[in-house]
């Protein structure tokens, strides 16, 4: 276990530093002065704090909003908001620029575009709108875990209102899954590519993972190169710098012990006049910030030229005949079963180091396993083509190589998470009851991690499709991914082709989404019959474990 | 005449479609402590949830001190309600000390924090936890945690004190010190309140009248010791305490309570079980008209299988004939004649 965390993890790393160090050498105060790197580090910066400071607020209201019983389609809500998840961030981007920019969808029917939409304004309300579901998720198991009805009861008998339960109670109690989610984003803003490649390069706006890349496509220059893997290790050291003092600082408090229900709902709502507030601004966000684009994207799928209104006459499948080529079919069965086999060995590797963290000697390799969270995809492709790209470079093994080490964490964590509200005392009763050690993981432990254990797999399996940080740095002649073919796409400035691939890819994740999630759910209602009447018996404990 | 801390009119409450309360009518006095008794899920925490603001019922009112919080035409919101509740899970704020959670109420009714710290202080050492003020709810034990609920209560000031199944997680002996604790500091503030429970003893022992609730209806409500002697029904006789029913020749049913029977006397039976519980014995005598539990003081003097013989003091008759209607009025003026009473002397409904 400790081996395999070593080879995908540690080794990247430690040759691109001594890259830096034989290579760079004379070089580096020149590198690390020139005005495109100390831009690019500029630019991800500001945009990592301007995405934390918009995506957190905005998150955390939507959890609190979304808590509400009396709320009008609640669970309808619940799902829209975390579509974006189901998107790939590449497809958002490109299907902003669709709705909202030049000859977009907005521009052809009301005569509206939004020049700042490719360029920096852009690229930051998109990797916001892409960070909110986190956010969301994040704020809503808090809320689920810590801040429980009868918390702002206690309050609101006290002599509070609902405003001062929401200062006094409610967000104190919460901020512990706040701040996590904040460094979650920022980390994961820093090493953000798709979404700034897709809108921010065309109008000159460029990131460390984007100059990366362009470093990378003009190889024969050996000091691009070398820029490049400076940049890789510079996305390494900001991460490091912001995220050591926050969990050092949040220490213990970053983890949630113990879920009391999945399904938060405040106390008590408030007045009627406002849940229709409520809801509007809800639904406006969801279909300002996902709705309208998707469907903008779509339009521009089935119309015959770019400029054209989207109507029916001008409709057409051409774009899809087009796209219908044996590479996208070859990319796509290279992208399914890459992300299957990656999503295979995740779950089972999350499960065995989830396991192993239960005895003391395999903490480490889960504290390695979580480093892996903040560790940039441009970093870790760009360790990986050094250490291993003589052998196996433009590989799919590369590739895949890359998906665990960089997906690890995802695939720990929910499993980590099921397996720690597992009660001892279940184990201890299979055992008593006469079952050796792997009949109780057999009959007792994997019927509850069920929903945990597909929820992990499917989350791989949607996040490896989704990849193209690393695929984009990684992939070679035969083992383009179709992440990939969309992205080359969208430079090549073909916006039919590039509409109608977005379209399918989206369609292909989709699928598998909505099946899985069903059967999760099925999984969790089943036995969560009893859990409901557990919940409230542990209720005590939760209020000792605060 | 000054206005009852609380009074509910035909209160209906339901949780989508099903219903938890349905049409309770009930009045707490000044000063009087008033016990909800009633089974899990007999609507105990719903009643207290309600007259809080938290849950709004679907029909009925609920009036505090004369003023109408829950009317078909207004709700008044939890906050301004001036109520005082102490929570079966005690609900303390994880972030908060116990000194910073006592102080809430009175920081919330606008005083300054060095004041509304000093007055927390005073009622945390009223309650011997003086010493715990700086802690959080994780560092108390339950007892304590609990007693840091009650004094965030008491820093409400309020006129009616709502506590619900405040015993619930405690440990047996931690119950009783608390339990006196929370009596005695509810009486000094000559405050009304209302306490749900589902521990018979509990409540009969510190509650001036007792309302018995059942599957969301009130079934009774008396003193204690009109509910523990008289009880309306069958069900009203278990949620009071532990209690047998005889079948008399006639058909009808009378009710034993443990103490009103005795050993030695005219009546034969066999001792089905016998059961050691410290000051006193309970014997589970097999007799022709069912099985009686019987309880006399010291150890157990006979043993499992023994014949003995057995009298009865006292009994409440709670149905006379099958048929027979179920007004209380009738089946005290019956039950007078019922022949298998021992000791006609000893007046019905009377305690021994």
């Amino acid at each position: 276990m400790a081996l395999a965390a070593i080879t995908v993890v540690l080794v990247p790393l430690f040759v691109l530093a001594r890259t830096v160090w034989v290579e760079g050498g004379a070089d580096l105060v020149e590198i690390l002065t020139s005005a495109g790197l100390v831009t690019a580090v500029r630019n991800t910066f500001v945009l990592a704090v301007a995405v934390t400071v918009l995506a957190v607020p905005l998150g955390t209201l939507i959890a609190l909003a979304l808590r509400r019983p009396d709320l009008p389609g609640r669970s309808f809500w619940r799902v829209a908001v975390l579509l974006p998840v189901l998107v790939p961030d590449f497809v958002l981007g490109y299907s902003w620029l669709r709705a909202y920019g030049r000859a977009g969808f907005t521009d052809d029917v009301f005569g509206l575009h939004w020049l700042g939409v490719q360029g920096a304004l852009g690229v930051t309300v998109v990797v916001t709108v892409n960070a909110v579901p986190l956010v969301y998720l994040i704020t809503a198991v808090g809320l689920a875990a810590r801040a429980e009805p009868a918390m702002e009861r206690a309050a609101r008998v006290s002599g509070a209102g609902v405003l001062t339960v929401l200062r006094t109670i409610t967000l104190p109690l919460i901020r512990p899954a706040t701040a996590t989610a904040a460094v979650l984003v920022f980390v994961l803003t820093l090493g953000t590519f798709a979404i700034p490649q897709v809108m921010g390069s065309p109008a000159g706006f460029t990131t460390i993972s984007t100059r990366i890349y362009s470093n990378l496509a003009r190889s024969s220059d050996p000091l691009a190169f070398v820029e490049a893997v400076t940049l890789a290790l510079l996305l390494v050291v900001i991460a490091v710098i912001v995220v050591a003092p926050a969990d050092a600082l949040l220490g213990p408090r970053l983890r949630v012990r113990r879920v009391a229900s999945t399904d938060p709902s405040s106390a008590s709502g408030g007045r009627t006049a406002s849940r229709w507030t409520v809801l509007a601004g809800i639904a406006g966000y969801c279909l300002l910030a996902v709705g309208l684009p998707l469907l903008a994207l779509l339009a521009t799928a089935v119309t015959k030229a770019v400029g054209l209104p989207p109507t029916p006459p001008n409709w057409t499948l051409d774009n899809f005949t087009l796209i219908i080529t044996s590479r996208s079919a070859e990319a796509l069965t290279r992208s399914l079963g890459l992300a299957a086999c990656a999503a295979s060995i995740l779950v089972l590797l999350g499960g065995l180091v989830a396991a192993l963290e239960r005895r003391r000697s395999g903490r480490s390799v889960a504290t390695l396993v979580t480093l892996t969270l903040v560790l940039p995809g441009s970093t870790l492709a760009l360790g990986m083509i050094i250490a291993y790209g003589r052998w196996i470079g433009g590989t799919l093994t590369i590739i895949l190589l890359a998906y665990i080490a960089k997906l690890w964490a995802v695939a720990h964590r929910p499993i980590s998470g099921a397996l720690d509200r597992l009660p001892p005392d279940e184990l201890h009763a299979s055992r008593i009851s006469g079952a050796g050690p792997l009949t109780t993981i057999r009959t007792v432990v994997l019927r509850p991690l069920a929903p945990a254990l597909l929820a992990a797999w499917l989350v791989c399996f949607l996040t490896a499709l989704h990849e193209v940080t690393m695929s984009s740095l990684l992939y070679g002649p035969g083992s383009e991914t179709l992440a990939v073919v969309v992205l080359n796409s969208a430079e090549l400035g073909q916006v039919g082709a590039t509409s109608a691939l977005s379209v399918v890819i989206t369609l292909v994740l989709l699928v598998p989404a909505l099946a899985f999630w069903f059967v999760i759910r099925r999984l969790n209602r089943a036995p969560n019959h009893g859990t409901a009447v557990t919940s409230t018996d542990r209720a005590p404990e939760l209020a000792h474990a605060g | 005449m000054p206005a009852d801390p609380l009074e509910i009119r035909g209160l209906t409450v339901a949780y989508g479609e099903v219903t938890a309360l349905a049409e309770v009518d009930l009045n707490v006095a000044p000063g009087e402590v008033l016990a909800l008794l009633g089974p899990s899920g007999s609507g105990k925490s719903t009643l207290l949830h309600t007259v809080a603001g938290f849950h709004p019922p679907r029909a009925g009112e609920v009036w505090l001190n004369g003023r109408c919080v829950s009317c078909a035409t207004s709700s008044v919101p939890p906050e301004r309600r001036e109520l005082a509740m102490v929570f079966q899970n005690y609900a303390l704020w994880p972030h908060l000390t116990a000194l910073d959670t006592v102080s809430y109420p009175a920081r919330r009714r606008g005083e300054k924090r060095a004041h509304a710290r000093a007055q927390a202080q005073r009622i945390l050492e009223r309650l011997n936890i003086g010493h715990l003020a700086e802690r959080h709810p994780a560092e108390l034990s339950g007892g304590e945690q609990q007693r840091v609920g009650l004094a965030r209560a008491l820093a409400r000031e309020a006129s009616l004190y709502l506590f619900d199944e405040p015993t619930a997680h405690l440990d047996t002996h931690v119950r009783g010190v608390f339990l006196e604790e929370l009596v005695t500091r509810q009486r000094d503030t000559g405050a009304a309140a209302v306490y749900a429970a589902h521990d018979a003893e509990e409540s009969l022992g510190l509650a001036d009248r007792v309302a018995l609730l059942a599957a969301g209806r009130v079934i009774q409500v008396g003193t204690p010791q009109q509910v523990y002697d008289e009880p309306v029904s069958q069900l009203a006789a278990q949620l009071t305490g532990p209690s047998s029913v005889l079948t008399t020749t006639d058909g009808g049913e009378l009710l034993v309570r443990p103490e009103w029977a005795r050993l030695g006397g005219d009546r034969s039976a066999r001792i089905g079980d016998v059961f050691f519980r410290g000051p006193h014995s309970d014997y589970l005598l097999d007799t022709t008209q069912g099985r009686v539990l019987l309880r006399e003081p010291g150890p157990p003097r006979q043993r499992r299988g023994d014949e003995v013989t057995w009298s009865l003091r006292h009994s409440w008759p709670l149905r006379v004939r099958p048929g027979s209607g179920s007004d209380a009025e009738q089946r005290c003026r019956t039950g007078v004649k019922v022949p298998v009473v021992d000791d006609p002397h000893v007046p019905h409904g009377v305690g021994t």
